[in-house]
């Protein structure tokens, strides 16, 4: 794995500038705002992978929905290659034949009516390709995941759980990107599957020179895939930096309290506080920072104002008031969630 | 952990897989479906009979040379097994084999048109309401819903008067009674299928609504349709039969079962077995019809593997 001071001249493949996603829901009879992702920034390297670790709730999903274009993002900007992505509308196709998705589910992810050649093939039939090659592209694909190429012809109901994430990733593979955004991609399988699916991806990263977003809640999974590392709360950022880093010497409490619960098999040894309590409602966010009410080191400041993720040590960002870099300049004392923008 | 130390490379990895690879036939989904279907005897008994009933509506002629149409009144309400009359003779004394076979025609016809008229329109509708949602597919839902919400056989007599006499306005009658259900399945089945993963995966590859409609979304939701359109030919039926006994529909002297039975009501003191032969016919299809719509469910249904 490369260092982290060895891609700095590099231009990143992907950055996501400030974007925000805010979902209205009804609850009863009023409306509320779910502020699913809340400015969120990260950039990606090539042929690196970026693992972004969190909660349930955290918005990892919603962010990798926003990289993608799934879903239109209400503020904020993602650079792809150095070019700027559309918020909402379609994407021109060139840019997503180069990102691609791995589902989390292996049963939903699969058109259960198509043959999994027709799956593979679809988005290549989409972009005009000739027949003869879809037939030579799905394959090659089929082979480098280290499936038969006969299964082509198969149904996704006759292939086991961890055959069809093989074809997942086979599907996202097919029209060559250069970004593929795994959305918890393991997590439903067995682990000994899951070993196997890793070393695949590994195997596949470093034939294609593809880039990874590793989006999980396994930090053991995370820790094993990834160079950098972004650590997500209730829809922020709060923490990114190099992998070992983070396992080594995490800044943020909220990182501190997620690896210090990762049961181990020697003995406890005196633990840090873990993270107590439940993670507060999206609808209804704390003021300042937003992990203060499960923080053991929350002070006033904690309260009134909200971090800014900044540069505390070379290549490693926090957003916590702890560290005199995320003090907050003399603008920032409004909670950002307080004046959403009309869309 | 493993009971046999785990491949090093991922070649060998590989090797691992190839090797525990079974060579499985490749199965097309109606292929598989009816493999299934063939396990269930329910069903393909139903199924029998309904193929039994339309061939020998379908083969009328060879299979009788009585007229249906023209009868002696002296050869009224003969009994069964009479000589030359199979099945007996009705109260004008035409034959009754010849009139439940050729009247299996109209049932049938009745039964299939509006059925399949109203699942292309319904489809078309609750799939578009389902796929757009928004303020279009409220719109056309609470359209549906407020025809949905007319007992249909009430409402198929309140179109069918409005219309007039006539199998062709009773026919036109229950599809509008049809379209309402068809779309509202067609909804609710594309609601649940446009949230799946591979709908999502499937706009990555940037192709537009209507491909997506058609390619990712249709078959799946078509699964439920077909199904519940399978049931709906035998309710189409009683309801022709209902809207016939009532006048509604079909006039004399064309032969149709529901007219039969309008007909031979009156004599049912004189010859009962008689006079319920067609309401027999009537519900021997009517029950084949929702005991195949079941097993063909079953058999559909993929997700049990």
């Amino acid at each position: 794995m490369t260092t982290a001071a060895a891609d700095t001249e590099v231009q990143p493949l992907l950055e996501v500038d400030n974007a925000s996603k805010t979902f209205d829901i009804k609850l009863g009879l009023k409306r509320a705002h779910v502020y699913a992702v809340d400015e969120v920034s990260i950039s990606v390297q090539p042929s690196s992978t970026l693992g972004i670790v969190g909660e349930s709730g955290c918005g990892k999903s919603t962010l990798a929905r926003l990289i993608l274009g799934l879903y239109p993002a209400d503020r904020g900007e993602i650079r792809f290659a150095g070019q700027s992505l559309p918020r909402r509308g379609k994407r021109p196709r060139a840019v997503l034949e180069q990102m691609q998705m791995v589902f989390q589910d292996p049963y939903s992810a699969l058109n259960p009516r198509a043959s999994i050649g027709q799956s593979i093939a679809f988005p290549l039939q989409v972009q005009g390709m000739a027949k003869s090659e879809i037939r030579d592209r799905v394959a090659r694909v089929l082979q480098d995941v280290g499936l038969h190429g006969n299964y082509a012809t198969h149904y996704p109901h006759q292939l086991s759980g961890g055959q069809r994430q093989r074809v997942n990733i086979a599907r996202a593979l097919a029209t060559a990107p250069r970004l593929v955004v795994l959305d918890e991609a393991v997590s439903a399988l067995d682990k000994s599957i899951q070993a196997q699916i890793l070393n695949l991806l590994d195997d596949l990263q470093r034939a294609y020179q593809l880039t990874y977003i590793f989006i999980s809640h396994d930090l053991n999974v995370v820790e094993y895939m990834s160079n950098r590392v972004a650590v997500m709360y209730l829809g922020q950022v709060v923490e990114t930096c190099a992998a070992d880093e983070l396992y080594q010497r995490p800044l943020h409490p909220y990182s501190q309290g997620l690896l210090a619960s990762i049961p181990t098999l020697d003995g406890a040894s005196a633990q840090p506080a873990q993270v107590a309590g439940e993670m507060p409602s999206p609808l209804n966010p704390p003021s300042g920072c937003r992990f203060r009410t499960r923080c053991p080191f929350a002070t006033d400041t904690c309260a009134a104002h909200v971090p800014v993720l900044a540069e505390a040590e070379p290549g490693h960002l926090v957003a916590c008031h702890l560290y005199p870099s995320s003090q907050p300049t003399t603008t920032s004392t409004t909670t950002p969630n307080t004046t959403p923008t009309t869309t | 952990m493993t009971v046999e130390s785990p491949p090093r490379t991922v070649e060998a990895l590989r090797e691992a897989w190839y090797a525990q690879d079974i060579e499985v036939d490749a199965r097309p989904f109606w292929a598989e479906t009816w493999r299934r279907f063939r396990g269930n005897w329910v069903g393909v008994l139903s199924l029998a009979i309904l193929i039994l009933l339309a061939g020998s509506a379908v083969l009328a002629p060879l299979l009788t040379s009585q007229d249906p149409l023209v009868g002696q009144p002296i050869d009224r309400l003969r009994g069964l097994f009479s000589p030359g009359h199979p099945l007996g003779t009705d109260e004008m004394g035409r034959d009754m084999l010849a009139r439940l076979l050729y009247g299996g025609r109209m049932s049938l016809i009745a039964g299939f048109l509006p059925t399949l008229v109203a699942t292309l329109v319904g489809t078309l509708i609750g799939t578009w309401a389902g796929f757009v949602q928004g303020a279009v597919g409220t719109v056309l839902m609470r359209l549906m819903d407020m025809l949905y919400a007319f007992p249909a056989i009430l409402l198929a007599i309140a179109v069918s008067a409005a219309l007039g006499p006539g199998l062709t306005n009773a026919i036109v009658a229950v599809t509008i009674v049809f379209i309402p259900p068809v779309a509202r399945v067609a909804e609710q089945a594309t609601r649940s299928v446009v949230v799946q993963e591979y709908m999502e995966a499937a706009r990555l590859s940037g192709a537009g609504r209507f491909k997506l409609l058609r390619t990712q979304l249709l078959p799946n939701v078509l699964n439920d349709i077909v199904v519940y359109a399978s049931g709906l030919v035998g309710v189409a039926m009683v309801i022709a039969a209902s809207l016939s006994f009532l006048g509604l529909a079909s006039q004399p002297p064309t032969p149709e079962w529901g007219y039969m039975l309008e007909g031979l009501r009156g004599s049912i003191y004189l010859a009962p077995v008689l006079v319920v032969l067609p309401g027999i016919f009537i519900f021997v299809t009517s029950v084949a019809f929702n005991t195949f719509s079941d097993a063909l469910r079953e058999a559909m249904n993929t997700r049990l593997n």
